[in-house]
Order: C-alpha cells, then sequence, then structure tokens
C-alpha cells in the first residue's frame, strides 16, 4: 500500500503555495470545496510515525491520520519551504519530533477554538 | 388497511419496566433505617482510571431502556446469559449486568439477602437496591472472556482475543468481587443537567412522543459521534425502508456515557445532530434525537443486540446497522453485526437471527453500507449503487481537519453542524474529549440531585 498524508489548504495557505510549481498539484476534493496537496510517505517513514506519535493511525484508503496539530503544521511549513510533496518533506517534519511532541503535550489541554 | 402495515412492537418482554418512585414522602418511608452506600464509578483495574459508573445502569434499568432487566443480576442469571445470552425470564439479553463492591465495603456494610441499601449518588439518597442474593465473581478476567467471547468458542465472530486495549473487556476485569443481585427503584429522581434533559425521551415519553407525531414506523440511528453529511445521507435514505410508505420518523439514539480521549464531547454529538433538524438538513417533525446512559461496551454483534433491544423499547420498528457496528480494534469480523442479524450466531445461543428466536426481538434490522461523495454523479451517492470512484471520508480525516481549525465544506459536515462542535470548542477550551474533559465528566455525571 502508498501511504500518503494530507495537507488541507484553507485560503491563508493556499495563498503561500500560489504562483508555485506546488500549485499545479493541488488536488480538489468533494466538488473542488476541499483544496489539499498529498505528501508522499515511505514505508520506512510510516514507521517511524506510528513508532514517535502512538495516537496516528492509517485509514482505509492508505493515509497517515490522527498525528498531532503541531505536526500537521510542520508538514505544511516544510511542504512550503521545499516546494515538494517527496519523502524529503517528511524527514524533515521527523527531524523535529521533540519539538513537535513539546507543542502536542500543550495541545492536548488547550487548543485555541476558531472565531466563527 | 394493508396487512403489510408494521405496527410499533411491545416493548421487549412484553412490558415496559419502569421503577422510578416520584413521591417524595413515600421515598422517604421506604428508605427510613436503611443502610447507605455511595456509588463509586469502577476503576480501571491497571489504571485506576473511571472506566465505568453504574448509576448510568440504575437510570436505563428503572426507566425500561434495558426492559425487562429490573436489577443486578443474579448469579445464575448471569452464568446464563454467557452461555445462551438469555435472562432467566427467558429473553434474550446480551450482558451482565451487575452492582459490585469491593470485599472491605462489603464487611463494612453488613448487609445480606432481604435487605434494602440505599444507593446514594453526588452525596443524594438516589435509588434502592433490595437485595435478593449475595455473590462472588472469582475471576473477572475469565468473566470478561465469556462476556465477549473467543475465537475457540465463537469462531463464527470473534477474530482475535479480547485484551486491555478493549474498554469494554476492561470494564468487566475491573469489576470488585461481591455482586448484590436484586431490584432497583429510583427514589429520587435526578434531574438531567442541560443540554442533555432536551434530549431525554425514556421508553414511555418516547412511545408517548411518538405517537403525538403520529410516527408509526421509525428508524433508529445509533450514534457515539457528531454527524457529518455521511451520516445524514445514511439516515436519509435508510429511512426509506418502511411498510407501504417510508418510516415516519428518524430516531437519533445517542449513547451517553464514559468517554475516550479523541471522542468528541456528548454535549457536541447531542446538539451536532439537533442541528441536522434545525438546519432543515432533515425537517424536526421527522426526526428525533435522544440519548441513552450506557458505558459502551463495544461489543459489536453483542452491542448491536442491546442497541435493538434499547429501541424497540423506544417504540422503534427499524434500526440501522452499519459495518463494524459499535466496535473497536479487530476483535470480531467486521460484519459480525450482519451475520448476527440475518443468520444469527449458534455459540452465542443464536441458531437463527435474534428476530426468529423464541423470546427474540421485533425491532427490523436495516443493514446499511455508506455513502460518500461521488465527483462523477456530483452528489452523496451509496457505495452499492454508484459505479465510480467516490471521496471516501473517514472520521479520523475530519477530526484532523476540524483540529487544525479548517471548516470543513457543507459537503463534507453542514456548516450548523460545524457550528454546535465550535460552541462546545470554546467551552471545553478543546474540540475532543481531552484527559481534563473525561475526568471531569465522570465527576459531575449527567444529572444533578436535590435534596430527597
Ligand atoms: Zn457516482
Amino acid at each position: 500500500m502508498a501511504y500518503f498524508m494530507v495537507v488541507l489548504l484553507d485560503d491563508n495557505r493556499f495563498a503561500k503555495i500560489k504562483g508555485t510549481e506546488l500549485e499545479e498539484k493541488v488536488q480538489y476534493m468533494f466538488g473542488g470545496e476541499l483544496r489539499c496537496l498529498n505528501v508522499e510517505v515511505s514505508e520506512e517513514m510510516k514507521d517511524k510515525i506510528l513508532q514517535e506519535f502512538d495516537t496516528a493511525r492509517i485509514d482505509s484508503r492508505g493515509a497517515i491520520t490522527d498525528v498531532p496539530v503541531a505536526f500537521l503544521r510542520e508538514l505544511f511549513n516544510q511542504v512550503a519551504e521545499k516546494k515538494s510533496l517527496g519523502s524529503e518533506v517528511i524527514e524533515a517534519v521527523l527531524a523535529k519530533s521533540s519539538e513537535i511532541k513539546e507543542l502536542a503535550a500543550k495541545e492536548s489541554e488547550y487548543l485555541p477554538a476558531p472565531e466563527i | 388497511m394493508s396487512s403489510l402495515i408494521i405496527e410499533r412492537p411491545l416493548p421487549h418482554g412484553g412490558r415496559l419496566v419502569e421503577r422510578v418512585v416520584r413521591d417524595k414522602e413515600a421515598a422517604k418511608k421506604m428508605i427510613k433505617g436503611c443502610p447507605t452506600y455511595d456509588i463509586k464509578p469502577t476503576l480501571h483495574y491497571e489504571t485506576g482510571v473511571p472506566v465505568r459508573n453504574v448509576y448510568r445502569e440504575i437510570m436505563s434499568i428503572c426507566y425500561g431502556f434495558f426492559s425487562p432487566v429490573e436489577g443486578s443480576m443474579k448469579q445464575a442469571e448471569v452464568e446464563r446469559i454467557l452461555k445462551e445470552r438469555r435472562l432467566l425470564n427467558e429473553w434474550i439479553f446480551p450482558y451482565p449486568l451487575v452492582f459490585d463492591i469491593s470485599k472491605e465495603d462489603y464487611k463494612k456494610l453488613g448487609v445480606g439477602s432481604g435487605d434494602r441499601l440505599v444507593l446514594n449518588l453526588k452525596g443524594k439518597p438516589f435509588a434502592i437496591l433490595d437485595i435478593e442474593e449475595v455473590w462472588e465473581i472469582d475471576n473477572p478476567e475469565e468473566l470478561a472472556h465469556k462476556t465477549f467471547g473467543t475465537p475457540e468458542d465463537n469462531p463464527e465472530v470473534v477474530r482475535e482475543r479480547f485484551n486491555k486495549k478493549h474498554p469494554g473487556w476492561v470494564i468487566y476485569r475491573s469489576l470488585n468481587p461481591i455482586v448484590l443481585a436484586g431490584k432497583y427503584t429510583i427514589i429520587n429522581e435526578p434531574k438531567m443537567r442541560p443540554p442533555f434533559d432536551r434530549f431525554w425521551f425514556p421508553p414511555r415519553k418516547c412511545r408517548e412522543e411518538f405517537d403525538k407525531r403520529g410516527w408509526r414506523t421509525v428508524i433508529n440511528h445509533q450514534t457515539r459521534n457528531v454527524p457529518h453529511v455521511g451520516h445524514e445521507f445514511l439516515m436519509k435514505n435508510a429511512a426509506y425502508t418502511g411498510d407501504v410508505e417510508p418510516c415516519h420518523g428518524i430516531l437519533v439514539n445517542a449513547i451517553i456515557g464514559v468517554k475516550r480521549r479523541g471522542d468528541y464531547p456528548d454535549e457536541a454529538i447531542v446538539e451536532g445532530h439537533e442541528a441536522v433538524n434545525l438546519g432543515g438538513y432533515i425537517k424536526p417533525e421527522r426526526h428525533l434525537p435522544t440519548i441513552c446512559l450506557w458505558d459502551m461496551r463495544y461489543g459489536n454483534p453483542l452491542e448491536s443486540l442491546l442497541h435493538g433491544i434499547i429501541r424497540q423499547n423506544m417504540g422503534c420498528t427499524h434500526h440501522m446497522f452499519g459495518r463494524d457496528h459499535a466496535a473497536v480494534g479487530e476483535y470480531y469480523d467486521k460484519w459480525s453485526t450482519q451475520i448476527l442479524w440475518t443468520k444469527g450466531i449458534p455459540s452465542f445461543g443464536f441458531p437463527k437471527p435474534p428476530t426468529d428466536v423464541p423470546y427474540g426481538l421485533s425491532i427490523r434490522p436495516q443493514n446499511m453500507r455508506e455513502f460518500s461523495y461521488c465527483p462523477t454523479c456530483k452528489e452523496m451517492a451509496y457505495s452499492e449503487t454508484c459505479g465510480h470512484k467516490r471521496e471516501k471520508l473517514s472520521g479520523s480525516f475530519l477530526r484532523g481537519m476540524v483540529a487544525e481549525g479548517v471548516q470543513p465544506p457543507a459537503i463534507i459536515m453542514r456548516p450548523e453542524v460545524y457550528k454546535a462542535i465550535v460552541k462546545w470548542w470554546k467551552h471545553f477550551n478543546y474540540p475532543f474529549c481531552n484527559e481534563k474533559y473525561v475526568i471531569n465528566k465522570e465527576k459531575e455525571l449527567e444529572v444533578d440531585l436535590e435534596d430527597l
């Protein structure tokens, strides 16, 4: 099975990758209502994610989900910085595992609610 | 009248159990001079975290959700359930339900058969237990295995041996050794706290509500989740089953009880379902969200049997069941519930489906697959009829979206439902159940009690 992680693009994030080569790789889901990028995850990186983050799961499509929000935020940062969706993105995120875990510990107490 | 018309079924066991004394003076007389015991949560046998509160069982028994069960079970009854899933009065029932206390508490209380014990909740008198038998659980681990089944004894559906990763197994494994068996009676009716009060429709009141609304046929939707559009389509389309016309009503019944980290808060679940009808996605005249108090055992086919009993007692004619119904992990075959309701599971005492055995159920199962968005049909499509590649929506994908603060598009989650999530997110400073929520919930519970 090929593994991947989904990076959701709200307007704010979309603006940051607009005009780069990533824009062509944006996928439109749910009738064009949801923009996202799929980041490739190698077998080895998948194992590492599951090992480092015990909440992580793999859904029926092969998407890795239920990682801390701090992980997902860093994932977008790395995608935007590297302008890539390759396996090196996940490697770069995992290099920051301990930092992410620290943020995640606070995250389980408090997550700011969106203003709607 | 067409002979194909389906009438509302009688309660399981033939009559609704109602064991609630509403006259305070009478209640005071009933408990005069009786020993009292403060209800304690069942604590995880290893971690000490609350995993169950027997008060929820007392509520569901006394208000008739579990009819014909009337109390904490005697040893012979528990043994019969484990062998053939039947009560001593013959009616089918999936789980042992007991009032368990520690040996120290038993010694301190000094009660026995024939005694009346007053059960306090949150420091107030709540119910009585008229003790008919005291027995001991010798081996809680064996009880836990027998409750859910094993691959050797139940090869039709059990795929893996149960262990401490299964929250239902942990509940039975964590029981105290002394069981006080006998009937419960609520003598001081608790008040449901908001928002749960709006959704409290015990079986008698629920049946009366169906009468008021003119609902003869009603299909139940089991939930422990905030609804996304896939759930909404499941409900609307399953309701086309009925008799000579689609079901008159859709009853949503949320199981409210001990939570696991990462679940949505119960408050958001009930208001999320309500938002579906307030937003008009399903007319309020056709849709009723309700609750039942129960600490989920996650017993897939066995849980589905309990769900059938609860909803038949509430007056439903139909019940929808999906894949992995009320399951965690891969202990059971993912179609176990469908196997039970279409063929039966002989090793659990069902050579035929629970609707086809003596003293069985009358509610009709409606086994549904799933709805997801099809970009070709440009609509929410049913997995068994749409021939295209659809965009599957997993609950965990949606949770990730919510956690990141991205509002899901309306084709995934209705904005009104999302608003209910955010409302309780602001209240708890967190969109899901975290440790603080879980601990606090077991302290506060869903009810308040006045002085008697
Ligand atoms: Zn299609």
